[in-house]
């Protein structure tokens, strides 16, 4: 019966059956998957990312201390437990500035931050950004409404190693005034990977 | 060569798509959920000993990947990432004799018959447990052991060429390319199993910068600095 299914309802029935045989045969619960996707919706995701962000700007000592030693700094903030958990466990931030624009790609796989940022979007796993974000990417980040300049320095980071690295983006003009938490809530899961610029929404 | 490890720089592609979302079916969530239990649950981690799954194997990211990059190259990408992975981690499931492929057939009609049908429930809770306490701690490649760096920050390194195998942690289009030593990673790191082309025992790593142009000469784009962090064993001195 399958030859006249679409490839989505095939895919969401054959993942659902392995499921459903893990839980028969006791190699997971049937609470497993749920549990796991409830935490990176509590636990880690972007909204840590945002808060190390926000603070960052906020105090220019932590940030200096972030860029320096990025775990230990991270430790310094209320979080819950697993900071240096799972794809956490050798994380560093790299900040842009005027001069420098950074921007992370796994041109082999996905690696990503998971404790800061979450699981990776679908555009940072794409083969097409992986295989020309690392050559030519200026031209990626115009496609995606960033514009960097040639006078400005672009430093592509491929994770293919032991290193997760995030991106501590520039704080937008505007916002000198701004708690941490209002801060905290404009920035994005792209910026923190240097696939955009923070910005302050139109109100 | 082996296509899934040169992706890097590859010409002739349509625009990126900025697609924004984690997963864009619900399904593959379920499938991210399953790898992150088996990751938690592989045999290596010594935690899992007095857990209650029938799980047994060794099941790392490294594992995973091994099998994305043994897929036939073309058929790579034909397939949406977490859809490669269904592929990946049922054919495991059934090659490792866990389920057959008839069980799994026959559950996924039912499934196709009336998707809604619910998943079966109750299991040993010490099982999801270990799952949660793993995603905390992590499974650190930093490994207790002495080592002496060959190079120091500022040397100049060349990119070794080895044959390809089943699983490489080396971007192809770094092959004989000559970078910079930018940092010297403190301590020693392994690799989840040896790869058979020089990395798996602990060693150093290192941060290494190259100019995009002396990589890809005129097709690219000026001030552009590449950073990878590169196996010892992956890197020799300059001829």
């Amino acid at each position: 019966m399958t030859e006249n299914v679409d490839r989505e309802t095939y895919s969401a029935a054959r993942v659902r059956a392995l499921e459903s045989l893990l839980i028969e045969k006791e190699i997971i619960t049937g609470e497993t998957v749920d549990k796991v996707i409830e935490f990176f919706e509590k636990d880690m995701g972007p909204f840590n990312g945002a808060r190390i962000v926000a603070k960052a700007w906020v105090d220019p000592a932590f940030k200096e201390r972030l860029l320096a030693d990025t775990p230990s700094a991270i430790a310094e903030m209320s979080f819950p437990r697993g900071m240096a958990g799972a794809e956490g466990e050798n994380m560093m931030a790299v900040a842009n500035t005027p001069e420098v624009h950074n921007l992370i790609v796994c041109t082999m796989c996905s690696c990503y931050p998971w404790p800061v940022l979450g699981l990776p979007p679908y555009w940072f796993k794409d083969p097409t950004f992986r295989a020309r974000a690392i050559r030519e990417p200026r031209k990626v980040l115009k496609e995606f409404g960033l514009d960097v300049a040639e006078s400005v320095e672009v430093k592509v980071w491929d994770t293919s190693a032991q290193i997760r690295w995030f991106v501590l983006p520039e704080r937008p003009e505007g916002t000198e005034d701004w708690t941490e938490e209002q801060l905290a809530a404009i920035v994005t899961p792209e910026s923190m990977q240097g696939a955009a610029k923070v910005t302050v929404p139109a109100s | 060569m082996k296509l899934q490890h040169y992706i890097g720089g590859i010409e002739g592609l349509e625009p990126s798509s900025f697609e924004k979302k984690v997963f864009v079916q619900p399904w593959e969530e379920r499938i991210f959920g399953i790898h992150v239990a088996m990751m938690a649950l592989s045999n290596h981690l010594e935690a899992v000993k007095s857990v209650p799954t029938k799980f047994s194997s060794f099941w790392t990211w490294g594992h995973l990947r091994q099998g994305a990059e043994g897929m036939n190259p073309f058929d790579y990408f034909k397939y949406r990432y977490y859809e490669k992975w269904l592929g990946g981690i049922s054919g495991f499931f059934v090659e490792s004799g866990y389920v057959t492929e008839e069980e799994l057939k026959s559950k996924t009609d039912a499934y196709l018959a009336n998707l809604l049908a619910p998943l079966p429930s109750g299991g040993e809770p010490a099982i999801d447990d270990q799952v949660i306490e793993y995603l905390r701690l992590g499974d650190s490649p930093a490994c207790d052991v002495e080592v002496q760096p060959k190079f120091k920050v500022g040397d100049v390194v060349t990119v070794k060429n080895p044959p390809p195998v089943d699983h490489c942690k080396l971007p192809g289009y770094l092959r004989t390319k000559k970078g910079v030593v930018d940092e010297v990673y403190e301590g020693a790191y392994n690799y989840y199993f040896p790869t058979g082309d020089g990395v798996g025992d602990p060693m150093p790593i290192y941060n290494v910068v190259f100019d995009s142009h002396d990589i890809w000469d005129s097709i690219t784009e000026p001030n552009t600095k590449i950073y990878v962090q590169i196996f010892e064993g992956y890197l020799e001195d300059p001829a």
